[in-house]
């Protein structure tokens, strides 16, 4: 996977941090879901525009988590967030 | 308060467009269907009534089917209808019963047929207040939320009646829907009319266990929770979803929830309220 991808969050999502997790509602489909720390912090980071790798390079250091393990679970989770219409690749710009 | 009108009863006609939501009964046809009409809503009972919600303060014009009783468009009304109405004017309402416990009060928060009319009967038999069976009202003041009173009755299958109440109970005129028992609030079942700072809630698991297991649910499970028993009569309705998932977020930051599990016999259900009350009393 491209890992310099950016992504943009739907404008149909709203998203809320309690603690130190997130819950997602889409009001496109009226369906929630909620993600759990690491999780909660990729979506932060994915809402801020960085990369994929940029994602991973620092959730690897906060977190202290091994950085392939991470890569991993962070491009499953970019593609099952995709493939829920939560996000989508940002259009690249000149 | 949204106003109630009553219409002469008629034949429900063919609606133009299928409903954009249905709630099923428990055998699966459907219970209410929600069309969207000119101006507002029309919540269709299949055989009992339609309701229009109309208008910006949500005035409510029923009109009921032919062999429709008056005790089935109260109940209709003020069980099913009246919390969709106050959802749409910016309540908290909620699928849940609550009694008064440890000076405040706790809401039992399932589906229909987990158990939490039963749960909130026991409670009273033991002496606390009822407060709500279902279409729990929360309303925000100061930092905490106050559990509003509603009508005061409780409906319960004939064993759970059976089990936990006194015998000789009067009970309401019976519903045709349904064979759960009516009973109103007076000799042992008292009613808490005043509102009561809700303590905690208590969200009811499936049963799947051998005892009672109570554990405290985050505030991100919490909310989920919440959201996902929220009344809410137009699930398509974005700025609503958006407003009473902020309500619902700033609820379950501020009230402490727990997932509450205990096997559904009736002996296990003093063990549950002294778990429940336990917890409760150390929340306060």
């Amino acid at each position: 996977m491209d890992m310099t991808i950016r992504y943009e969050i739907s404008d149909q999502v709203i998203s809320r941090e309690v603690g130190e997790e997130a819950v997602i509602l889409d009001l496109e489909s009226g369906t929630y879901f909620g993600l759990a720390t690491t999780g909660a912090r990729i979506w932060q980071l994915i809402g801020q525009g960085k990369t994929l790798e940029e994602i991973c390079d620092r959730v690897a250091d906060e977190y202290e988590v091994s950085r392939a393990d991470l890569s991993n679970d962070l491009i499953a989770l970019a593609q099952d967030l995709t493939a829920r219409g939560v996000i989508r690749p940002r259009s690249s710009t000149a | 308060m949204a106003a109630f009108l009553r219409r002469p009863a008629a034949d429900q006609s063919a609606m133009a467009g299928a409903p954009f939501h249905s709630w099923p009964s428990e055998d699966e046809t459907v219970w209410m269907a929600f069309y969207r009409i000119e101006g507002g809503y029309l919540l269709r009972f299949p055989s009992l009534a339609d309701f229009q919600i109309c208008g910006d303060d949500s005035q409510v014009i029923c009109t009921p089917a032919p062999d429709a009783s008056e005790a089935d468009i109260q109940h209709l009304y003020l069980n099913q209808v009246l919390p969709l109405v106050l959802s749409a004017l910016g309540r908290s309402v909620f699928h849940a019963s609550a009694v008064e416990l440890c000076g405040g009060a706790v809401a039992f928060v399932a589906a229909t047929g987990r158990g939490k009319s039963t749960l909130a009967a026991a409670f009273t038999v033991a002496g606390h207040r009822l407060m709500t069976d279902d279409g729990l009202v929360l309303d925000a003041r100061d930092g905490r939320y106050e559990v509003v009173p509603s009508h005061p009755s409780i409906r319960l299958w004939e064993d759970s009646l059976s089990a936990v109440m006194p015998s000789g109970l009067e009970q309401s005129p019976s519903l045709s829907f349904t064979s759960k028992a009516r009973l109103m609030a007076g000799g042992p079942i008292e009613y808490g009319d005043q509102p009561r700072t809700l303590l905690g809630a208590y969200f009811l698991g499936e049963a799947v266990c051998d005892e009672v297991l109570l554990h405290r649910l985050s505030e991100a499970e919490a909310l989920c929770e919440w959201t996902k028993h929220s009344f809410l009569l137009d699930v398509h309705d974005r700025g609503n979803l958006r407003e009473q998932f902020d309500r619902v977020s700033a609820l379950a930051v501020a009230v402490p929830c727990f997932r509450l599990d205990y096997p559904r016999r009736f002996a296990e259900l003093e063990r549950v309220r002294d778990a429940v009350s336990e917890t409760t009393a150390a929340l306060v």
